[in-house]
């Protein structure tokens, strides 16, 4: 199935795993190699059995059958100190770090060195300064955690694990908080490892990164290996690429997935001038049109969610005006942007966008609530709401009563979006909307935005993911630094113009170089 | 590896039962123990008469009207220790009205119609401040309400001089908490020359009123389900445009005012208000009822149902071990007990 570089041993390798969940078949007859030194992507859409696989080589979960081999011996891992001793690491979304202590204590938590049964701090730094000088990781040991940036407390997690011998460290998303110099820095650091030896597995949805960063490519979808490539077997453009790899992981060759756009209208929908958060964003000024889509690009960290929580009324402006329709109108709360027709959906979804504890129906009326009261709620009213939704956006769910939780990312996607459009917004804007969401789904986003666009609606689109943002506006607007760089035509805008305004012509030359000259 | 399978597949149908399902057991059980214990002692059964259960119900509908509000309280995450004290002081304040009023010749109607207005306002206006303390102070609940109970209960005792409040109203304000609803064509005293019937003790009626309108508050307003909301995910509620702090000063401003109808009921029940004594734990045993009746710690979810449950087991438990001649001073561990049983039980559940 699978050629195995020259002269490389195999690390780890796992025959015909098996695992279920309930009546879920999350993994079915699972075999898979990978090999010492070797930078190996996992790929597939959620559910596709990634995280399930991956919690079973780090001894998280136990198979239902199968059997994982380490260097040619069976390998029973009944807990994740048996994977630890052997020396795999999982480095997990949420970082397991304890913000209140500093670096050095974080890399020998639980295994500190000690003289006389007291710790011995002075070993423990320097130990610690040789370990981050040897990852070229420039931190102070004696910094604590929590003032550390998410790139370096992930840079923390790394050096913490190669401290303890790691020969297969395994990422999950690991660039999805990082801003782009900083996942340079983590591409760097994933080239050192694998020039000693490391074997890396990369979990990640951004196909680009895994073009760029792995070896060799696994697919999986329904909880079965689709294939495994070597990074050239792939032929063509890095689009074509992307394009051939979404559709092994759906299962369906995929197509140019953005739906042709329609015309912008001519009256200004929306129109920012000068707004300012101190330190965050200054003097940005901007103008949306009915009917017209404006995609907002930029780094992370270049100020664009603060921007649009600063004109939803979720942070305080130092300055600047908001015109909507033509007017002058004051927007201190969220409930005053909602009275205005202003809806903002969050790019964190689990955190802000939605009431994880809450049911479907919760969450969908949850800003029109006054709507359902006749005067105490009508469950029957809700449900009707619920249904139609459900009718028009395809949302896939059990009862309207179930937890949001119940749902798929897409799914929860597709909800906090019905939940905004109740009020029938004049102005959307939309916070990296198809984050975490499968690819089909993603389709279907597109779709809908393209749809509200064409009934009037103004959409600001804030997306890290520059195709998407290519793909659908009409406008291109780029922030950098909390500044507004450039607002371009879509026709005039490229990837390349877009990231030189992203992030300055030197870093792009210096990012296009480390990735190359690393990897 | 099976123990992942089994628990997602028996969760599925407990999931669909409501929250209080536990707590409804445990109370029929425990009903169903003492009557055993005392058909096999005695052959008859003193618990289940109709005037034991209603005694029951009338000890516990003080506490059980401010686990009410409490419930809402929790729901959004917080909490209010200030209760207990705050029924000796509003209480308090109360009679001094009463019998101020009455000095001065006033009829004893609107005398008792002033002190109430008085108590239950001031209990209102207590949670308020607490509320305002919490949302727009940024206090932590179990802070500023620990301040109001060493508060309340320093005023209560200065105002008494540390005895009690005693009512001047002999007729008409001892009604409200004594007096109640007469059951048709009931007789409690088959031997007397009059029958007497089967009263429904006021205090217990409007408990059971007022539970019935909460359980619609808390599940069919706009105020109810923002409440779980603010309490589910206080971010995500502001995201979604609710006015987190509003909800928060109605939910405290609501448990005052129930404490404040405790007050009122109780001190028509004594006639009198301890300001050492009333209310001291009250607090804790509101707290009881709700988490026993199945409303979550952290916030997001519970019923009012469930907090009548937990009255009603605290009751149960209480006058069972009383019935069945158990040393009182033991019953704290019985409810300590009970108490940690229902949150394990509950544990078990949400993981």
């Amino acid at each position: 199935m699978f050629k195995a570089p020259v002269a490389m041993p195999t690390l780890i390798e796992t025959r015909r795993l098996d695992k279920s969940f309930g009546s879920v078949h999350a993994l079915h007859q699972v075999s898979l190699a990978f090999v010492r030194g070797e930078v190996h992507g996992l790929i597939g859409e959620n559910g596709a059995g990634k995280s399930t696989l991956m919690r079973i080589l780090a001894g998280l979960v136990q198979p239902d059958g199968g059997q994982v081999f380490h260097r040619d011996k069976p390998l029973r891992l009944k807990g994740p100190g048996d994977a630890l001793a052997r020396g795999i690491v999982m480095i997990h979304q949420e970082l397991n770090l304890v913000d209140e202590l500093t670096v050095a204590d974080n890399i020998f938590l639980g295994r500190e060195p000690t003289r006389g049964g007291i710790i011995d701090r002075q070993a423990m730094r320097q130990r610690s300064g040789e370990l981050l000088a040897d990852l070229h990781a420039q931190l102070d040991p004696d910094t604590f955690v929590k003032d550390l940036s998410i790139g370096q407390q992930q840079m923390v997690e790394i050096v913490k694990a190669m401290s303890q011998d790691a020969s297969l460290l395994i990422v999950d998303e690991p660039t999805a908080a990082l801003s782009g110099s900083e996942a340079r820095l983590l591409f760097s650091l994933i080239a050192r490892l694998k020039a000693r030896g490391t074997t890396i597995i990369y979990i990640s949805h951004i196909l680009p990164e895994v073009l760029a960063v792995c070896d060799r490519i696994t697919v999986l979808r329904d909880g079965q290996v689709v294939t495994t490539l070597d990074r050239d077997q792939l032929t063509g453009e890095t689009r074509d690429k992307e394009r051939h790899l979404a559709g092994l992981m759906v299962g369906r060759p995929m197509g140019d997935h953005f739906p042709p756009r329609q015309r912008a209208g001519d009256q200004s929908a929306i129109e920012l001038r000068g707004i300012s958060l101190p330190g965050l964003v200054h003097g940005v000024s901007l103008s949306i049109k009915r009917g017209e889509i404006l995609g907002l690009a930029g780094l992370i960290g270049a100020g664009r969610t603060e921007l649009a929580e600063a004109v939803v009324g979720l942070r305080r402006r130092s300055g600047g005006e908001i015109l909507i329709e033509g007017r002058p109108v004051v927007i201190n709360t969220v409930r005053d942007a909602v009275r205005l027709g202003l809806a903002y959906l969050s790019e964190d979804r689990r955190g802000r966008g939605l009431l994880m504890g809450m049911s479907i129906t919760a969450n969908i009326t949850m800003v029109s609530l006054r709507r359902y009261c006749r005067p105490l709620i009508s469950p029957a009213a809700e449900h009707e709401a619920v249904a139609s939704h459900r009718a028009a956006m395809g949302i896939r769910m059990g009862q309207p009563s179930h937890p949001i939780e119940s749902l798929s990312g897409g799914n929860q996607q597709k909800v906090a979006l019905a939940k905004w459009l109740e009020i029938s917004p004049r102005v959307l804007i939309l916070d990296e909307p198809t984050r975490g969401v499968d690819i089909g789904a993603k389709e279907e986003i597109y779709n809908l935005i393209v749809k509200l666009a064409a009934q009037g609606m103004a959409c600001l689109l804030i997306s890290s993911e520059i195709n998407e943002v290519l793909g659908l506006s009409h406008r291109v607007a780029v922030m950098r630094q909390g500044r507004l760089m450039a607002v371009m035509d879509v026709c005039n805008a490229t990837e390349k113009s877009v990231m030189y305004h992203a992030a300055g012509v030197d870093a792009v030359a210096e990012a296009t170089a480390t990735v190359t000259s690393a990897l | 590896m099976p123990s992942t399978s089994t628990a997602n597949s028996t969760r599925t149908p407990l999931t669909n039962l409501p929250s209080w399902t536990g707590a409804l057991v445990a109370l029929l059980l425990l009903m169903a123990v003492t009557v055993a214990i005392e058909y096999a002692r005695s052959g008859t059964t003193a618990f289940i008469s109709p005037e034991n259960l209603i005694n029951i119900l009338r000890q516990w509908s003080f506490v059980g009207i401010i686990a009410i509000g409490m419930t809402f309280v929790i729901i959004t995450g917080g909490i209010d220790l200030s209760v207990g004290s705050l029924l000796a002081f509003v209480g308090g304040l109360g009679i001094l009205t009463l019998n101020a009023l009455l000095a001065n010749d006033v009829s004893e109607w609107l005398a008792v119609v002033v002190a109430g207005v008085v108590i239950i306002g001031s209990g209102t206006l207590a949670g308020l401040l607490n509320g305002l303390l919490i949302a727009k102070g940024r206090l932590a609940p179990f802070i500023a309400t620990l301040g109001g109970l060493a508060a309340y209960r320093a005023l209560a005792q200065t105002l008494a001089d540390g005895g009690e409040f005693r009512s001047q109203s002999f007729n008409l304000f001892p009604l409200l908490g004594s007096g109640g609803i007469p059951v048709p064509f009931t007789n409690v005293a088959p031997n007397a020359p009059l029958p007497v019937p089967l009263t429904i003790p006021w205090p217990v009626v409007i408990f059971l009123i007022m539970a019935a309108a909460a359980s619609i508050v808390l599940n069919r307003t706009r105020f109810g389900r923002y409440a779980l909301a603010t309490g589910s995910n206080e971010r995500a509620a502001v995201y979604s445009a609710i006015n987190v702090d509003r909800i928060k000063l109605a939910t405290y401003s609501l448990v005052g005012a129930c404490t404040g109808v405790a007050a009122l009921l109780l001190a028509s029940r004594m006639n009198s208000i301890s300001s050492g004594q009333t209310g001291g734990l009250t607090e804790l045993d509101a707290i009881a009822a709700v988490v026993i009746g199945g409303t979550r710690m952290s916030g997001g979810s519970g019923s009012i149902g469930g907090t009548v449950l937990g009255v009603l087991i605290l009751g149960v438990a209480g006058n069972m071990l009383n019935m069945l001649g158990v040393n009182p001073y033991l019953q704290g561990l019985v409810k300590g007990l009970i108490i940690i049983a229902a949150v394990l039980v509950q544990r078990r559940k949400i993981s």
